[in-house]
């Protein structure tokens, strides 16, 4: 009895641990097709792999450039011209704020910044760069984002779960760092809070330019954006971001009670 | 020092958003409100700090106001501990209150305490008030 236990656990054990195979058996017979797992971006093999050695390392904490001004978090003014939709949106959100009002301030009720925001909130981010990925934790609800640098594709848009910071892929263009993310979830997620409220959608995609600036004290992100159910054409905005070696990030997030005790998220401003 | 103040209130309601979580169009951005009472609560956490004070109002009621604040990463760079505000600490606050009226709530601009220190939430470098 002990023997067939012991026989039984090691084959489950070994079925679970074999690679995905690439079919699977439907209820009537026939195969769906399962797509092969690419390596992990930790997997020793993988980070093992001969790279051309990359320009920069971010690996650090990076608080955004305030020195601009205060608005220098925002991506603008000036905006693309907009869609019926969002515009509709827009406008409805700059009537609340001449009201005094706040009009459907997500990120005020919990829900996710997102990028583009989540990289420009007034809290750090860390970097952590390896060869096959860059992991991003933005101190502001420990946001996580990655940046897969293996040579990978982007997700089957049929398979891809949507996320708030989408699904990034980068490659070094001489020393330059291009990242191209999509795959964002188009509800709750806006490219502004508390102004301009025009919606990001899934058709949201976001082309990144890292440079590390002489020094390697200042990193600078030029972003392209488009969204053709929001807006037309280009949407483009460049940031500054300054490496910050006196400060970590620590556990923030969301909880239930934080609301509850801050009386301005549940006031008679806040219009759903 | 009143129109340093103002200045201060000023590039603060700008940057607000990006350090709270919330939108601070809900709030003045200019108009500022005094309380001086009496702390009931100090909570130091992430992503806010808030504070409870007991204010008498006009007719001499005891009136529950809530001022958020900025993180406790910030707030250590600016002078501040978990206990520099204890219950029963008479202290003066001042913050922005709610453009609707609605008592009771506001954003933090500065405190001073029993002692005569006054306190702001962060230094420029990380989004504060520029000196």
């Amino acid at each position: 009895m002990v023997t067939r236990v012991a026989i039984a656990s090691v084959l489950a054990a070994t079925l679970a641990a074999a690679p995905v195979t690439t079919t699977a058996q439907g209820r009537g017979g026939q195969a769906a097709a399962v797509p092969t797992e690419p390596l992990s971006a930790l997997a020793p093999e993988n980070l093992a792999k001969s790279r051309p050695k990359a320009p920069f390392d971010l690996t650090g904490n990076w608080f955004v450039d305030t020195s601009a001004g205060p608005d220098a978090w925002r991506f603008g003014p000036p905006y693309p011209k907009l869609t019926a939709k969002a515009q509709k949106e827009y406008d409805t959100g700059m009537k609340s704020l001449k009201e005094g009002k706040v009009y459907k301030d997500d990120i005020g009720q919990c829900w996710p910044a997102g990028l583009p925001l989540i990289m420009t909130r007034y809290w750090p981010t860390a970097m952590i760069q390896l060869p096959t990925a860059i992991y991003m934790v933005s101190e502001f609800m420990n946001s996580f984002r990655t940046i897969f640098l293996d040579g990978r594709q982007h997700t089957d848009p049929d398979v891809v779960v949507r996320t708030f910071n989408g699904e990034s892929i980068g490659r070094w263009e001489g020393t330059t760092l291009v990242v191209d993310t999509r795959h964002f979830r188009g509800d709750h997620h806006w490219m502004d809070q508390g102004g301009a409220s025009i919606p990001a959608g899934e058709q949201l995609r976001i082309v990144e330019r890292f440079r590390l600036l002489p020094g390697g004290k200042q990193l600078e992100v030029e972003y392209t954006m488009t969204d053709p159910e929001n807006w037309v054409g280009e949407w483009k905005s460049t940031k500054r971001f300054n490496r910050v070696n006196d400060i970590d990030i620590h556990e923030v997030v969301c909880l239930p009670d934080l609301n509850d005790h801050l009386k301005s998220t549940s006031s008679k401003t806040q219009v759903q | 020092m009143r129109k340093l103040f103002i200045a201060s209130a000023l590039i603060l309601s700008v940057a607000a958003s990006a350090y709270a979580h919330h939108s601070p169009a809900a709030f003045e951005a200019q108009k500022t409100v005094s309380l001086t009472g009496v702390i009931k609560e100090f909570r130091w956490q992430n992503p806010h700090t808030w504070i409870e004070i007991m204010v008498p109002n006009d007719k001499g009621e005891q009136v529950l106001w809530n001022v958020e604040l900025t993180s406790p990463t910030y707030l250590v760079r600016a002078g501040w501990k978990s206990n520099t505000l204890k219950p029963g600490d008479k202290v003066t606050v001042v913050g922005r209150p709610l453009k609707s009226g609605e008592p009771g709530s506001a954003i933090f601009s500065s405190v001073t305490l029993a002692d005569g220190t006054t306190l702001l939430e962060r230094p420029a470098r990380l989004g504060g008030a520029a000196k």
